[in-house]
């Protein structure tokens, strides 16, 4: 198992935002976790990447200890992380956001002494290919559309090289070409890393979710399935329905 | 020889029939009116020579006055000034010295003043006024000010006089200070313990002591304890010292406790304004403290106005202080806001630098307008303070600074949380945008509250010249600590602001008396860093995932 | 294009600086007044490129770098004061002590009455503060408005504690009546001469190292910090590291700056390291414009010869004229006056409107 989470619980005053009694993952598994709004999707996420800190629970890294450690030395175990916000460096370039991402020792020393080498250069490139920045390497980040925005998070993420990518809501803002282009790069990536997807755009999650799709209901794991026997679940269609949410028209 | 033992004799006996013998009266009166308007050349000095070899306690006031040679006749009576009324203003007020050591007053019974040059003054010769030597210990004894009279029960320690028992207690009759009283009777008692033979007798008077409870009680019972030939006064005497050393610190930790409140409070009228707009719009005012000094410039144009230019001498100007001050620093702010502030919402640091700015171009305003130093005279009912029990007083101005706090405080937290405008102001804290779509207009709720804070400064302001001078850059010394109170409590949080700034008011005290101020602040510093390693985000911080963003 | 710029300014630099203003000195054209007052503004200058680094760059704003650069100038006054009270005989106790009824040096006196430890402990001591106080404020992740109301306070406490008597640093009045330094009159006028030329060097050696660290990929770590400290850590950099790293080298700039500065002007005092002071100096680094090295060497200059002629010429008015000042740059030219001078640049070149006003497009953002 690449993660294994048992009995996670977190609350903020007095709300219970996420009570998982059990969760794994596969190596190498693309995995879909699917909910309304407050299901406590992305604080799950938080949870893993060292954003916020439970109240309760474990959680097992290829069989590490997560949880109480520092969200560095949790990118250090090989978690990376995509934000629902994009989250880049805006006034470097698209480049230095890239080169800084890149896998390597990133102490002081190793920083003020870096010399750049054709192996970074050329890998950089190559991400960028894949994420359709290449044009775009000179420009300041944060004159990027959303979208590329988005991509050049996604970059980041990849450049690091993770065993675990856990990517929120990478669709968001996203035109359909756009979309499509985002689940085709999230497969490809899926051959050599564990990826958690967080999204509400149910045909973009119909278009990646191969395997398992999560769904979680007020902090609940609700149901595991399919992508088909999801949609035919009653008690998803239910919970969905309840909260007379927007992503039904979806279904 | 034989001379001088008649006249103790004589003494001894009318201090027995008592002062009031009018034979006796009757001759000081005759000796006085000698020396006011001699007969002849000898017989001013001859009646002094009398008057003093009488000792009598009535004729003192007179004495003292031949002693400072501030002797005046006024319609055939001696009288004599007191302190001057104000600086330099050549006006005395007049005291009758004989029969009665009372104020001169006119027909009406108000106190008369006179100016010094239009006295008709009586001049005694050296010679006549080195005459009173024997008695000068004791004529200060009359003098109308009571720390003088204070002063003279302690010299009397140290006269040799063998009958200064008696004198002291006979001016303890006429005293009528409360804290000159209990200082006489101290210096009285101290005598007559040192001079008791028996057990009884010392340990009654250590109780005396003890109950008077005077300034030094605790040094004079030390002092016998470790001197006393009786055995069991002695260790009475030890007893009763470490009793009052309990006492005393525990009055000194009251009185500790009470200014940090004080202290507090003052940092939480600050602190308010400061928390509610950086909490609404993200704005660091450094120039809060400036709206503080604002706020006591106005009080104190005020007191000019009044007193000045209407010329209505009471405490009335405080009273229309306290909202003009608020008025004016609010208007001040609005204005801030309106020129300043509006283009620098959310953006705390720029806000920083910028109001700082506005701080420099005030104080030097304010400095250019009103110089350097300016003093607002407290309102006289604020004058002196609430005596909870000896050695234990509650000045007047801190208790109402207090109050003022309370009652700010009560208001402050009805109008966010029972208004409409205070929904408003918690909304667009909380969610500006969303606010914002729901029909709140967040500019208008941004000035008003902007209003309301500089105001609040402004209030704070007009208390502050309760307690200190005016001056261009007072809102400075304030400034550092209020921000410490916000960092403290939690961005935006009234709670906060209070228990933290009733925590950093008391704490600041506390450590002032173990150790110098300064140590104090440098140990307030580290204990707040200290705090936030565990508390980042102050006392009560926001909740929940959107609060981390 | 861009280096050629750069060249020829640094080169119109040196000139102007390096051989004009000295050779005028030495042949009596210059007052020996001008170029003491301007190895005091170089002073100031290295001061504001550590501001620079640690706010223009990072985003860390620090309001106690004067009290930092007053570690540096009183460690070479103390050295000064005590090898001349040693110098001049008797028992070696600074006058001032003897004042105040101390006869034996207080022994944290001792090491400084050495000229090499006395610049090391100057050095050692603001990066052992730094560091411990840095610490932990970064380790609590106090940051942005929080970060600077507590420096401010650190400034304020450690004021308070330098104007005590008992620290033996001579209280409100300083450490002042300086004579020679390494056998050197501070008096004579070459020796002032050297001073300038020196600090003229540190300020050139502090920039050109500024440079080169925040070309570096150090100082792309510095500016991802400043973008997003969240988004850094989760790209694996140790941001308390980087943090601390910055803070210590900041403190120790302004720390070299003041050794430099104690010397030339023969006084030091805590007025120097007041809240106040050292708002003053993110103010120059503000005025000339942030994040950008030579905007910072362009405020320290600017707004302290602005300062010395306004006082001269109306002295009443120089708050009023700073306090506009940094209103006006903060709402309108968020760039500094490097930002306006390119702005005005890129007008003439083009010769037609530069770029609409910064503000309007800086206004409420929710």
């Amino acid at each position: 198992m690449l993660l294994s989470v048992q009995d996670l619980s977190v609350s903020f005053g007095g709300v219970h935002a996420l009570n998982l009694s059990h969760f794994t993952l596969r190596d190498k598994e693309l995995r879909v976790i699917i909910g309304p709004n407050g299901a406590g999707k992305s604080t799950f996420l938080d949870i893993l990447c060292g954003k916020t800190k439970p109240d309760s629970g474990k959680v097992l890294f290829n069989e590490t200890p997560v949880l109480g450690k520092t969200e560095v030395e949790i990118a250090n175990l090989g978690i990376g992380r995509k934000f629902q916000k994009p989250s880049v460096f805006p006034s470097l370039t698209v480049y230095d956001n890239m080169l800084l991402a890149f896998k390597m020792k990133k102490s002081i020393l190793a920083s003020l002494f870096f010399k750049p080498t054709e192996e970074i250069d050329t890998r950089i490139r190559e991400v960028a290919v894949k994420v359709g920045l290449i044009t775009e390497l000179k420009k300041v980040a944060g004159e990027l559309s959303h979208g590329q925005k988005q991509w050049l998070e996604i970059a980041i993420v990849v450049l690091q090289d993770p065993k675990l990518m856990l990517i929120d809501e990478p669709a968001a803002g996203m035109s359909d070409e756009e979309t499509e282009k985002t689940g085709e790069l999230l497969m490809q990536l899926a051959r050599h890393h564990g990826i958690i997807v967080i999204e509400h755009d149910m045909k973009f999650v119909e278009q990646i979710a191969k395997e398992l799709v999560t769904v979680l209901v007020r902090g609940k794991l609700l149901v595991e399935g399919s992508f088909d026997e999801i949609r035919n679940d009653q008690r998803v269609i239910d919970s969905y329905l309840g909260r007379a949410n927007v992503q039904l028209e979806n279904f | 020889m034989n001379y001088t033992i008649k006249v103790w004799a004589g003494i001894a006996l009318c201090l027995l029939m008592g002062k009031n013998a009018a034979a006796q009266s009757d001759s000081i009166g005759i000796l006085i009116s000698q020396v006011l308007d001699p007969p002849h050349d000898s017989a001013r000095s001859m009646a002094l020579h009398k008057l003093v070899a009488l000792r009598d306690a009535s004729s003192f006031p007179f004495l003292g006055a031949v002693n400072d040679k501030k002797i005046y006749v006024r319609e055939g009576k001696p009288v004599t000034t007191g302190e001057e009324t104000g600086e330099d203003s050549g006006i005395f007020p007049l005291y009758n010295l004989y029969p009665e050591n009372t104020p001169v007053t006119d027909a009406s019974g108000k106190p008369v003043a006179a100016e010094a040059g239009s006295l008709q003054k009586v001049d005694i010769s050296r010679t006549d006024r080195l005459s009173l030597g024997p008695v000068l210990a004791y004529l200060n004894l009359a003098n109308p000010d009571p720390k003088k009279r204070i002063i003279a029960y302690g010299q009397l320690l140290t006269t040799s006089d063998s009958s200064k028992m008696n004198i002291l207690a006979e001016a303890l009759q006429l005293e009528k200070d409360k804290d000159a009283l209990t200082a006489g009777k101290e210096i009285l008692f101290q005598m007559k313990l040192n001079a008791s033979l028996s057990e009884t007798e010392a340990q009654a008077y250590i109780d005396s002591l003890d109950s008077n409870w005077g300034e030094n009680v605790t040094n004079i019972l030390q002092d016998y304890a470790a001197s006393a030939k009786l055995p069991a006064a002695k260790a009475y005497a030890a007893g009763k010292v470490t009793a009052l050393e309990t006492l005393q610190s525990r009055i000194e930790k009251a009185q500790n406790l009470f200014s940090g409140i004080s202290l507090g409070s003052i940092l939480i009228l600050i602190a308010l304004g400061l928390a509610i707009v950086y909490g609404l719009a993200g704005i660091i005012n450094m120039a809060h403290g400036e709206f503080m000094m604002i706020g006591a410039y106005a009080t104190f144009c005020m007191q000019s106005l009044f007193i000045d230019t209407l010329g209505i001498n009471s405490d009335m100007f405080f009273f229309v202080s306290l909202p003009v001050s608020f008025l004016i620093a609010g208007v001040f702010g609005l204005i801030l806001e309106k020129l300043v502030i509006r283009h620098l919402y959310s953006r705390p640091l720029e806000s920083l630098l910028a109001t700082w700015g506005v701080s420099l171009i005030l104080v030097q305003l304010a400095r250019s307008i009103f110089g350097d130093l300016t003093a607002v005279k407290a309102p006289s009912f604020l004058a002196g303070g609430w005596q909870v029990m000896p050695h234990l007083i509650l000045p007047f101005n801190r208790l109402f600074i207090i109050g003022l706090t309370i009652v700010v405080v009560s208001l402050t937290y009805l109008m966010l949380y029972r208004s409409r405008l205070g929904i408003r102001i918690r909304a667009v804290t909380q969610n500006r945008s969303m606010s914002s779509c729901l029909g709140v207009e967040t500019r208008k709720v941004d000035a008003i509250t902007f209003f309301l804070g500089s105001g609040l400064a402004g209030l704070a302001g007009c208390a502050m010249t309760l307690i200190g001078n005016v001056v261009p850059d007072m809102g400075q010394t304030y400034i550092v600590d209020s921000f410490l109170v916000v960092v403290t409590g939690g961005v935006g949080k009234i709670a906060g602001a209070i228990v933290s700034g009733l925590g950093i008011g008391f704490l600041t005290k506390v450590l002032e008396s173990f150790y110098e101020a300064v140590y104090g602040k440098v140990l307030i510093l580290a204990l707040i860093i200290i705090f936030l390693q565990f508390k980042p985000r102050g006392l009560f911080p926001d909740k929940g995932r959107i609060a981390e963003d | 294009m861009e280096k050629t710029k750069d060249y020829r300014l640094y080169l119109a630099f040196v000139v102007f600086f390096l051989i004009l203003l000295p050779v005028g000195n030495l042949l009596g054209f210059v007052s020996t007044n001008t170029i003491s007052l301007w190895g005091r503004y170089f002073c100031f200058a290295i001061v504001a490129l550590g501001v620079d680094l640690i706010w223009g760059y990072t985003g860390i704003l620090s309001m106690c770098q004067a009290f930092f650069f007053c570690l540096g100038g009183y460690a070479v006054a103390m050295h000064i004061v005590s090898a001349g009270a040693a110098a001049s005989g008797g028992s070696g106790v600074p006058d001032f002590m003897t004042w105040n009824q101390v006869d034996t040096l207080p022994f944290f006196w001792v090491p400084f009455q050495s000229f090499g430890l006395a610049i090391l402990l100057g050095l050692l001591i603001p990066a052992a503060f730094a560091f411990v106080f840095g610490y932990f404020i970064f380790r609590s992740r106090i940051k942005g408005v929080y970060m600077a109301i507590i420096t401010q306070a650190l400034a304020l406490a450690m004021w308070l504690l330098f104007l005590r008597n008992e620290t033996m640093l001579g209280g409100t009045n300083g450490l002042t009546d300086f004579k020679n330094l390494l056998g050197l009159s501070l008096s004579s006028g070459n020796v002032k001469l050297g001073m300038y030329v020196l600090s003229l060097l540190v300020l050139c050696g502090a920039y050109f190292l500024s440079k080169k660290l925040v070309g570096s990929k150090f100082g792309k770590v510095l500016q991802a910090i400043r973008d997003s400290e969240s988004r850094t850590s989760y790209t694996a950099y140790r941001v308390l590291d980087y943090k601390l790293a910055i803070f210590m080298i900041s403190a120790l700039l302004a720390a070299l700056a003041g050794m430099l500065y104690a010397p030339q002007t023969g006084i030091i005092t805590p007025g120097r390291m007041d809240v106040k002071a050292s708002v003053e100096m993110v103010m120059w680094v503000a005025l000339g414009g942030r994040g950008k090295l030579k905007g910072a060497i362009l405020g320290a200059l600017t707004v302290n010869f602005l300062y010395s002629i306004c006082t001269s010429l109306f002295p009443d008015s120089w708050l009023f004229i700073l306090g506009f000042l940094f209103v006006i740059t903060v709402l309108y030219f968020d760039k500094g006056f490097l930002g306006a001078l390119e702005m005005l640049g890129a007008k003439f070149r083009k010769n037609k409107p530069a770029a609409r006003p910064v503000a309007e497009t800086e206004t409420l953002q929710s």
